[in-house]
């Protein structure tokens, strides 16, 4: 008992322990340091820094996939429409000589 | 002597003197929220730059619907935790390359902090609450620190976290349940 009350008054302390606590100083030169890192991190810098963030990257490349994979599906339905267009009913046709050429004059013909 | 809204309006304008008198002014409120969240001093610094960076960047944004400190509160409260994120992540990838031989993955392990602010009798028990506070969950981890180490109240925190007041007392009941499951843990042992 006298350890768990003990252990309690640990942690009431510890959990005191940042009362009054100073607030921490930044180094006195940061505005230089910050001044050298402007001057260093512009134009291709940070293009560069973004293109190769591996978020962009990756999505880049799921991007280009996609847009892959829906053009050779698109070139593939086109190549066999295109194959069964080519066999239209007129080569059908012309293939098993159904056309046929005999004009027959049924009105002025009727009984023959 | 330049009010803050001059300031701002001179940095809009990209006046180079209102961005270093920006800096001299909350260079040390940046450098401790980011300390206390990151636990890092080399960090910590890397982060503030940024954040200064990212309001030269991005003062234009800045409507003035709000006081400064709080819109600079929050940058640099989600600039920590972004970063701390990332670090995340780049210990998972570590661990991987760990896998294959490589020597520098550094593992799970929270080196001791020891924050410059806290009183010298306090030292070693500050120790042990930040490796506790280390453990929280982000959201609680923020509202914690804005609080103790830079006393706001619990209605600036909702302002900085852009959140209710009630959900900011929540997140500091349950940090502090935490912290007391995690010393109970510490001082069991002991």
């Amino acid at each position: 008992m006298i350890n768990k009350e003990h252990i309690q008054q640990e942690i009431d302390k510890t959990l005191q322990c940042l009362d009054g606590i100073k607030r921490a100083e930044a180094n006195p030169f940061l505005y230089t340091r910050i001044k050298a890192r402007m001057q260093k991190d512009s134009g291709w810098e940070k293009v560069i820094s973004f293109i190769t963030r591996p978020a962009v990257v990756f999505t880049t490349l799921v991007i280009l996939i996609a847009i892959n994979g829906l053009t050779f599906f698109n070139t593939a339905d086109e190549n066999s429409v295109t194959e069964n267009e080519s066999f239209t009913t007129t080569d059908f046709d012309e293939e098993y000589n159904l056309v046929s050429t005999i004009n027959y004059d049924y009105e002025n013909n009727p009984g023959e | 002597m330049t009010t803050e809204t001059e300031l701002i309006e001179q940095l809009k304008r990209g006046e180079e003197a209102a961005f270093k008198s920006i800096v001299d002014q909350w260079k040390d409120l940046v450098y401790n929220i980011s300390l206390g969240i990151v636990q890092n001093e080399t960090e910590a610094e890397d982060i503030t730059q940024d954040v200064f960076i990212k309001v030269f960047e991005n003062i234009s944004s800045f409507k003035g619907e709000s006081k400064f400190s709080t819109w600079l509160y929050r940058i640099v409260t989600t600039t920590s935790l972004d970063h701390l994120r990332s670090k995340k992540r780049k210990k998972r990838f570590g661990f991987l390359f760990s896998l294959s031989g490589d020597e520098s993955y550094e593992g799970n392990q929270i080196p001791d902090f020891n924050h410059p602010g806290v009183k010298l009798d306090d030292k070693e028990r500050a120790k042990v609450l930040f490796k506790a506070i280390s453990n929280l969950p982000e959201s609680q981890k923020a509202a914690f620190t804005l609080h103790k180490l830079e006393g706001l109240s619990y209605r600036e925190i909702s302002e900085v976290m852009n959140t209710t007041v009630s959900a900011v007392e929540s997140l500091m009941s349950r940090a502090n349940g935490n912290l007391r499951k995690q010393l109970e843990e510490f001082y069991k042992t002991m």
